[in-house]
This record gives C-alpha cells, structure tokens and sequence, in this order.
C-alpha cells in the first residue's frame, strides 16, 4: 500500500486479499457457528462491524495459513481457497466455501500501480462479506458438530513448503451451489462461491 | 359430649356436673313450698357460685398447667425426633438420651400421678362440699380447709411448674447437646460419604457443575446474544430498514424468482434451440447457396438441355441417319457406357501404345539412328556401287578393248596362223588364248558379283523405307492416342475436384459436431469447477498437517476410544456383578474400588428407606395425636364456654350455643383483617337486639355478650 489513493501495487494488492480472507473465514466460522460465539470479539473494519476469534489455536492457525498465502498471492501461484465444513460425525463434506483467485501474472513483470484506489476495493470486498453474512439464510442448518479445513489451489509446479501436504479436493457429492459476488484489486480478482448439500427434504 | 372418658378433667366435670344437677330439685321445692328459704337458698347459690368460681380459676391453672405440659411433652417429641433423624450412626448415644427422656417422661408420670392425687383431693373437697350443703358452717370449714389444700396444690403446682421448667431447661441443654453431636456426627457421616461415595459425589458434583455452568453459560450466551443483538440493531438500523423493505418485497421476489427461474429454463432450452437453430440457419444458408448454385447451374444446364436436346435430335438424326438404336437415354447411356468402355479400352489402348508409341519412339530414334547409318552405308554403298559401276565401265571398256584386243591378237593370230604353219605355233596360241579366256571369265564373274552386291543393297534400303514408313505411321497414331488420353483426363480430375469437395463439407460438418461437443465439455468443466474439481496436472490442492479437522477428528477417535474403553470395563463390571460378589471380590483389586462403590447407594438407600419409614410412622402417630388432643380441646372448649364454635369458611366462625332453642341457633363471627372480630347478621342474631346494641355497640364486648346470651338461654330453659 505505497501510494494509499492513487493506485495499488501486487505487494498490496496481495495483502489486501490476504486480510480479506482472513475476515471472511472469520466470519463464516461466526455465521455458521462452527465455533461458539462466545469466543468471539467484534471489531470494526471495512467501516462495519465484524466478528473475529479469540481462541488462541484457531488464531495460530489461521494467521499460518493466511501469511502463507499472501506469500502465494504475491507470486500469483494461487488459484484458489475453498474452506471446507466436514460433518464430525460421518466425515461427510456439508459445505464448500470456494474463492477463486485469478492472477494478473503480468504485474509481476512490471511494478507500475494499478490505478483502482482501495477505498472502492473495500467496498467491493464489504459487498461481498455482507453476502456472506446474508447466505445464513438460505444455507442448511448444521445440526451435528463439524469442523473446518482450509485448502490452498496451488500451480503445480510449487514447492511444497514444511508443514503443508497435499490434499484432495474434498467435493460434495450432490452439492447445489450459489455464486456470489466478485472483487477485484485489478491485479487479483476473488469470484467467491459457496456450494452446500442438497437436503433431503426438498 | 363424652363423660365417660377418664381423664382428670372430665372426672371433674362430672363431679361438677352432678353438684350442679343435685341441688336444682331441692331448690325447685324450696321455691314452691315456703319463702323463708329463699335467704338460705340465695346465700347458699352465692356460694356455690363462688366455689364454682374458685374451681373454674384453678381448674383454668390446671389445664393452664396441663396445656404447658402437653406442650413440653410434645416439644420433647419434636426434639425426640430430631434426635432420631439427625443420629443415626451415634445411635448409642442417642439411645441414651432417648433413655434420659423415658426417665423424665416417667417422673413427668410421676407428677401426672400426683396432679391425679390432688384431684382426688379436689374430689374430697367435693364430697366435702356436699357435706357443707347439710351443714353450711361444715360448709365453710371444708371450704377453708379446701382453699388451703387448693394453695396448696397451687404452691404443689407451681413446684411442679419449676420443676418442669429446669427439665426444661435440661431437655434444651440436651437439645443443644444433641444439635452438637449431631453436627458433629453429620460432619463425620459427610466424611463417612465422601470416603465411600467419592465417585458418585463426584459425579453428582460433575453433573451439577456441568449443569450449573450451562446454566451460567446459557446465561452468559443469552447476554452476550443480546448484547450482540443491541449492537446489530443499533448499527445495522439502516440496513434493517433496508432489508425490511426488502422483506416487504421479498414474496414478490420470489415469484418473480420462480417466473424467473422458470423464465431461465425456458430461455436455457430457448438458448440451446436457437443454437440448434443457428446451426440449422447456417446449414440452411450453406443449402441455399449451394442451390443457387445449382439454380444457376440448372439454368446452364436447361441451356445445356436445349443444346443438347438439339443435339439429341441431330443426334438422333444422326442416330437415325447412321443406324444406331438411339432412341432412349438409356440408350444413349447404354451407348455412352458402351462408348466410355470403349474409351476406357481406347485408352486402356492408348496408354499401352502411347508406351509402344514411346518404346516405338525410342525405336524409331534408334532405326534412325540406324537409318542414318544405313544411309551412310547406303552412300557408301552407292559410291561403292559407282565406283564398282565405273569400275565395271572401266572394266567392260578393258573388256572391250582385252576383246579388241584379243580379236586383235586374233587376227594377228589367225594371219600369224595362215602365215605360218598352224603347226609349228598354234599351241603356243592356244595355250594364250586359253589364258585371256580365263581372264575374261574371272571378270565376268566377278562382274557378277558386285552386281549381286548393289541388288542386294538396293533391296535393304527398300526394306529400311518400308521401315520407315511404317514406323511414322505408328507415330502418327500415337500422337492421335495422346491426343485422346489428355480428353479423358481433364475428365478425372473433375470427378476428383467433386469429391474433394464432398470430403471438404464432411469435414466442415465434422468440425461443427466437435465445436459443440468442445462448448458442451466446457460447460461440464465450469460446473466441475464449481464444484471444486481441478485440473490434476496443472494444479495441486494444498492444505495445512495441522489443520481444525483433523484435530477434531483426533480428538473424537480418542474420545470414541475412551468410551469403549469404559464401556468395557463397566461390562465386565457387570458380568462380575451378574456373577456374584464372590467371584467380584475374588477378581483383580482394580476392580474392587469400583465393585464397593457400586454396592455402597444400596446399603444406603436401604438406611434412607427405613429412615423413611420410621417418620412417616412418626408423622402418622403425630397426626393422630394431634387429631386427638383437638377433639379434647374443641370438648373442653364446648364444655366450659358453652359453646360450639366451628370454622365455616377462611375467617368465618360459628358459635353454637350448648342452651340453643333450635339446632340451626348460631352466630356467625368473622375476622377482620386486622384480627378484630365481627359478628355477621343470621336468623338468630336478629333475636338478640338489645344485647347486641348493649353489649357490642356499647360495651364493645364480645365474651360480655356471648355470657349474656349463655346466661339468657340458660335461664330460658331453666325457667321452662
């Protein structure tokens, strides 16, 4: 974030995104009530309020994660995030929380700044959390105790850092799925979905 | 009423009762026989008012006393049973004290016994009483005498009551004594359970900690929910009202969803169609050119038709003029069939000699080659011929001049013979003559010869010519071939052009088929995508070792592992169990803690159960105990105020007088709030004006009025 109204450049633009995510996840997490409330601390950012975790393991985790990905983010490996909500019980995939990342691969070449000033970019990525907060309801409710994963799209060609290791992609099996809205920083573009399991009943 | 009861009261109610009942008959008489009686009969009525008086006092601090008693004897129960409750396990000592109290209970017996003697003391005095009624001087005496053994039994009483109030005093050092040891035994018992009961204390502890941080929990939640929820209110007012309206509009949307939806579909289908349509357009477009092609070509081809209908018929004229059947086109086909197998057999024919025309060719270049050549020989020949023709003029010249020669010599010869003798030189002659013979013959033939040698070179250069000719006529006739082969070409490639061209429109049709195959494929991979699939060659899905699922699940496993664990274990706690405390106490001693823990709540419940039973036994002798001494009290209450009193209603008492005229003869009292009693207005109330106005508004006396009333109904039935 060199010049703050001006433009943006990929070093921003990649921590832009990254503390997106952060937010967003944390809101899911709050929304979905994988975690109780009450672990839970509202803050102000984005010019709204938002929810964000103070349990000690899942902060660790999610800041490891989250730097990690700004690294990626600012080498345009990423393509995408997809939280993942597994029922504890029958290990079975309920939601998918699917961000794709699209690259400018050329702003790595050339440092110039985008000209998009980021108080637009937040107000694109607020759009985008409040319908995270608004997806609530129509989503199922999950009525059994579950757990989250985050998994990481990565090129193929990455090395695989410590502490990493590859996964599948964990996908529903009958999933309906409702696009949400986009984002973009003119240098990564966030298209954000969420695919869940068909109930029974409809 | 009940007089046959033996109590100490009652005796001397009837006592009293007889007293009363014995006089009235005299006094009657008295009355109706002389009036000098009447001072006697007032004095004496005085005085037996009196005494009853005196009586009722002492009997009052009699049941005073009695009542105090009864209280005692009933707080010493109470205590009694606390007793009983609270130590159970220091039964000894309680059994001791338990002892203590039948001692007091006796000596309480004790004094029962002698309040007994002094009411047949009393009784005495009664009897002396009577006497007095004979004598009324005896009368004073025993009435001196009886009040002295009245203070008497009052000081008696009065002793009694202190003893009373030191075993008393006693029974609460006692209590307190007793409320220490039980404290101290409850504390011990405590201790006593939590040594025996640890595990389940300690689940019950767990349950209720568990329950009671729920609770707080909930509790919490619930504030920091409505905390939440203030907040939400408060900042997201707009968005609220934005979303209200929204709400509003919310069953609209959704049908216009569903029209939308519906619409999605149609225009999906619709889509799909106008593809399908968009193909078929182009196909037809594609169609239309080519028929204009064709229309174009078909009016060529009608000009062709004209042309060719003309020609037909020149054909046909020409069929007709020369002969041939062409009348049909199948004839005409059959003929062109007939004449491209044959032209397929003429070329057939053409090619093999249009290669004999080159093999002749070559040939031909080659004889040539060989003609020049022969010719060249042929020259040679001729230059050889005339240089032998001159040569066979030079000869046939010599052979003229050799003749000329010859005759010459002849002559010579002949005149040489005639000259001289033919005999002496003809044979010289003659052999010389032989000799130019044989000359002459040589020459001759070989005249022949070279003449045989230029026929013979004549003839080969005739037969070279025919070889020539011959061979320029093939030429010719090849040329002609080649001619005819270039036509029939021309023809295959056309073929060859068409049928490029159909492949050209398969492969284009080919091409559209794999496009909407590719756009079909592409859609199935956006969906893919959607769903999370990925490309396993350019991508590569990467997540965290430690990450909150596996942990979770982690944790669940151990969990789950634990539980089966205990789940075993409590099995075999139960088979043990099922197989009796014998084999239980002959297993492992890990197994031991748990098997006394679990027999523990049944020895337990089992001291729980009889403690149960022994209050309510308790209870039930309480109840009747009590029911009893209310029976006593409401008769006494009868006997002495004369009057009947039950509770109706909450508040409400009815008094029923003993003297009622009728049964239904009652006074209704009602409490007030403020514990003043009012009397309500009944059928019998409404008789008693005056009393009510002298007594009540007046004296504001409610026992003044209630003696009156007794004493106005007395004296009613009396009078009768």
């Amino acid at each position: 974030m060199t010049s703050t109204l001006k433009g943006i450049t990929l070093k921003g633009s990649a921590e832009l995104v990254a503390e997106f995510f952060s937010f967003g996840i944390n809101s899911i997490l709050y929304q979905r009530g994988i975690y109780p409330p009450e672990t839970f601390t509202r803050v102000t950012h984005y010019d709204m309020s938002l929810q964000l975790t103070t349990d000690l393991k899942l902060k660790n985790y999610l800041t490891n994660v989250v730097s990690q990905l700004k690294e990626w983010l600012f080498e345009c490996t990423v393509q995408k995030l997809v939280l993942v909500i597994t029922c504890l019980e029958t290990n079975e995939v309920l939601e998918r929380w699917q961000f794709d990342i699209e690259c400018d691969k050329s702003a790595k070449e050339s440092s110039a700044p985008r000209e998009k000033s980021i108080k637009t970019i937040q107000d694109e990525i607020r759009s985008v959390i409040r319908q995270i907060t608004a997806t609530v309801t129509f989503l199922p409710l999950l009525e059994t105790p579950c757990a989250f994963d985050l998994l990481v799209y990565t090129d193929k060609d990455l090395v695989v850092p410590d502490k990493w290791e590859e996964s599948g992609p964990q996908t529903i099996d009958q999933s309906e799925e409702v696009r949400l809205r986009s984002f973009t920083t003119s240098i990564h573009k966030v298209n954000s979905m969420v695919a869940y399991k068909k109930t029974e009943s409809v | 009423m009940d007089l046959e009861d033996d109590t100490t009261i009652l005796t001397t109610l009837k006592s009293f009762n007889s007293f009363i009942s014995r006089p009235e008959h005299p006094q009657r008489l008295s009355e109706h026989s002389a009036g000098s009686g009447i001072l006697q009969s007032q004095y004496k009525r005085s005085m037996e008012l009196l005494e009853a008086a005196e009586r009722v006092h002492s009997k009052n601090r009699y049941l005073q006393l009695d009542q105090e008693k009864k209280q005692m004897e009933l707080s010493h129960k109470r205590a009694r049973f606390e007793l009983e409750k609270a130590a159970s396990d220091s039964a000894r000592d309680l059994e001791h004290e338990v002892d203590r109290n039948q001692e007091l209970l006796g000596q309480i017996k004790k004094l029962e016994e002698r309040a007994e003697e002094a009411n047949k003391k009393l009784t005495e005095q009664k009897e002396a009483n009577d006497a007095l009624q004979m004598n009324l001087e005896g009368l004073n005496k025993t009435l001196e005498e009886r009040d002295d053994k009245l203070g008497a039994a009052n000081q008696t009483i009065s002793s009694l009551k202190d003893e009373i109030r030191e075993l008393r005093q006693k029974i609460q050092n006692q209590d307190s004594k007793i409320s220490g040891q039980t404290l101290e035994n409850q504390e011990l018992q405590e201790k006593l359970d939590l040594q025996q009961r640890k595990y389940q204390e300690v689940s019950q502890l767990c349950q209720s900690l568990q329950a009671a941080q729920s609770s707080c929990s909930e509790h919490i939640i619930k504030i920091k929910e409505l905390e939440r929820r203030l907040a939400f209110q408060e900042q997201d007012f707009a968005i609220v009202k934005t979303i209200k309206s929204e709400a509003a509009r919310v069953p609209d949307l959704e049908k216009e969803l569903k029209r939308l939806k519906d619409d999605n579909a149609y225009l999906r289908e619709s889509r799909e169609n106008c593809s399908l349509l968009k193909e078929e357009v182009e196909g037809l477009r594609k169609k239309l050119e080519r028929m204009e092609k064709t229309k174009e070509e078909l009016i060529n081809m009608e000009l062709e038709k004209e042309r060719l209908t003309e020609k037909l018929h020149a054909w046909e004229n020409l069929g007709q003029s020369t002969g041939l059947n062409i009348r049909k086109p199948e004839d005409l086909s059959r003929e062109v069939i007939q004449i491209q197998q044959r032209e397929i057999a003429l070329k057939e024919q053409n090619y093999t000699l249009n290669s004999r025309v080159r093999s002749v060719e070559r040939s031909q270049s080659e004889l040539r080659a060989e003609l020049t050549q022969q010719r060249s020989k042929t020259l040679e020949e001729q230059k050889k011929r005339e240089a032998q023709d001159a040569l066979v003029r030079r000869l046939q010249k010599r052979v003229l001049l050799l003749t000329k020669e010859r005759d010459g010599m002849r002559a010579i010869l002949e005149s040489y013979d005639t000259e001289l003798a033919p005999t002496e030189y003809s044979p010289q002659l003659s052999k010389r003559l032989r000799e130019a013979e044989d000359i002459l013959q040589k020459t001759q033939s070989h005249n022949a010869e070279m003449e045989a040698q230029l026929t013979k070179a004549q003839e080969e250069t005739g037969t070279l010519k025919l070889q020539l000719q011959t061979a320029e006529l093939e030429l010719e006739s090849l040329k002609k071939q080649q001619a005819s082969a270039t036509d029939s070409n021309s023809l295959l490639t056309k073929e060859e052009v068409t049928i490029l061209r159909q492949k050209i429109e398969d492969l284009e049709r080919e091409r559209q088929r794999l496009e909407e195959q590719n756009n079909i494929l592409e859609m199935r991979l956006e969906r893919h995508n959607l769903q999370g699939d990925y490309d396993p060659v350019k991508t590569r899905v990467l997540h965290l070792k430690v990450n909150p699922t596996a942990i979770a699940k982690q944790e669940r496993q151990q969990e789950v592992e634990a539980l089966r664990e205990e789940v075993t274990r409590l099995r075999d706690l139960v088979r043990s169990l099922q197989s009796g405390g014998a084999v239980g106490h002959s297993q492992d001693d890990t197994h031991n803690p748990s098997f006394s823990l679990s027999l523990a709540p049944s020895k337990e419940v089992l001291d729980l159960r009889k403690q149960m039973e022994s209050s309510e036994l308790r209870n039930q002798r309480l109840k009747e105990v009590f029911q009893r001494k209310i029976q006593e009290f409401r008769t006494v209450c009868y006997v002495l105020t004369g009057y009947q009193i039950d509770i109706t209603t909450e508040n409400q008492y009815r008094l029923t007088s003993v003297y009622a005229e009728h049964m239904d003869d009652s006074l209704l009292f009602k409490k007030g709030s403020n514990g003043s009693m009012q009397l309500m207005e009944t059928e019998f109330s409404k008789t008693l004006g005056e009393m009510v106005a002298l007594h009540l508004h007046h004296q504001k006396s409610i026992p003044a009025f209630l003696s009156a009333v007794t004493l106005d109904l007395f004296s009613r039935q009396t009078t009768v």
